[in-house]
């Protein structure tokens, strides 16, 4: 896989009508497809447990700042559908760290910076990454898949995962790893 | 490029954003020194990014694309912040926790070798705070309770466990004794994110505790 999937580069590409003439069927394309999925994405870190409107109120600011900060994505660093996922975590947190009224905490863009990674990490190998993750992951064993899905989609640290699941930390930790592995990605090689 | 990065786990909790704030924080200001780290970050947001795609989408209202519209019609985009003219001293993450100057800071000198001044408390109980060591300073040892990160910024220092440069990203659990000691041509100045107040093994005990009254 050296190309990138007609969907993804149909993703990049819509990104870029947005950017240069404020394309609204476009844009609508792009709603369409990530706003049930930032929706399921907000349900599935309980934030509707704070308030029945949370959950709408997220896809409402994720596709906002995705028509606002669309002139700055660039296809040479990242896939859309992984630009579109930060934005989305990144407002998440927001409003979950808001819902805790802390005061000190500073706003998400400014620690998971969305422009920090200069490198050309590139729609093509970040397409050959995720193509890799997509066929890996449905031949991952069931209790892995699961760990890995909760820890990577719900807000919940490893010790929240196996508190919940009633497992050690051990072994949620090491399920994690051990799928990590199977989707080949280089932080596994990482000499720690 | 740096020699000691962050657990694999805390990139991964960091990618999902589940990871504790003071942590957060730490890891960020790792990530500005250490292409190594940002290509592994880059891995877990692509493979996050397919588990989001994978997911079982949640309908949304078939108004709701229409009154978005209708609020990027009312709502003029706020202005961006402008870019910084120079280059930045100090990573995004913590300047936005610094003033002007460091000088401005509350700085408690528990001995002559060492300053330390607290930046902010997050919600789980880390306490997030610069460490400044004089060039060729040691600190006595002690033992940690609870974890403790150090991000190196400026300088170098060495325990017998190694050394470490701009960027090291070190972790101390709650067994380990060290006696730092800044590089001798340079002042060494760190971020440090602990569990809970260093405790001395030495008569000193009560020094290394400023974070206990402040």
């Amino acid at each position: 896989m050296t190309e990138t999937s007609p969907a993804a580069q149909q993703w990049a590409d819509h990104l870029e009508a947005v950017a240069r003439r404020q394309d609204i069927p476009a844009f609508e394309a792009l709603f369409n497809h990530f706003a049930p999925l930032i929706k399921a994405f907000a349900l599935s870190s309980g934030l509707h447990r704070n308030g029945d409107h949370l959950p709408d109120e997220l896809v409402q600011e994720v596709m906002l700042a995705i028509w606002r900060k669309a002139a700055s994505y660039d296809r040479h660093k990242a896939a859309a559908s992984t630009w579109i996922f930060t934005i989305a975590r990144n407002q998440r947190i927001d409003m979950l760290r808001r819902l805790r009224k802390h005061q000190n905490d500073l706003p998400a863009d400014d620690i998971w910076e969305l422009e920090a990674n200069t490198e050309l990490f590139g729609e093509v190998r970040q397409s050959r990454v995720q193509e890799q993750v997509r066929s890996q992951l449905s031949e991952l064993p069931v209790d892995q898949r699961q760990v890995v899905a909760k820890v990577f989609m719900e807000d919940k640290s490893h010790q929240e995962v196996a508190d919940e699941m009633a497992l050690p930390l051990g072994t949620v930790k090491s399920r994690v790893r051990l799928a990590m592995k199977k989707l080949k990605l280089s932080l596994e090689g990482l000499d720690l | 490029m740096t020699q000691w990065h962050p657990h694999p786990d805390q990139l991964v909790e960091f990618a999902a954003g589940s990871c504790r704030p003071g942590i957060s924080i730490a890891v960020s200001v790792h990530l500005h020194y250490c292409s190594r780290c940002r290509q592994a970050l880059s891995e877990l947001e692509s493979t996050s990014a397919v588990l989001f795609e994978q997911q079982a989408p949640a309908p949304v209202a078939d108004t709701a694309f229409a009154s978005l519209m209708d609020r990027i019609a009312r709502e003029p985009a706020p202005a961006a912040a402008p870019e910084p003219q120079t280059e930045q001293r100090f990573p995004r993450a913590l300047a936005a926790l610094l003033p002007e100057s460091l000088d401005e800071l509350d700085w408690k000198q528990p001995m002559k070798n060492l300053r330390v001044t607290r930046l902010m408390k997050d919600d789980s109980g880390l306490i997030v705070g610069l460490h400044h060591m004089k060039a060729g300073g040691r600190v006595p040892n002690h033992q940690h309770r609870g974890e403790e990160i150090s991000v190196v910024l400026e300088g170098g220092f060495s325990d017998r466990l190694g050394s470490y440069g701009e960027g090291d990203f070190i972790r101390r659990s709650g067994r380990d004794t060290h006696s730092p000691q800044a590089d001798a041509h340079e002042d060494c100045l760190i971020l440090s994110v602990v569990e809970a107040p260093v405790k001395l093994t030495g008569p000193l005990g009560w020094i290394l505790n400023p974070f206990l009254k402040a």
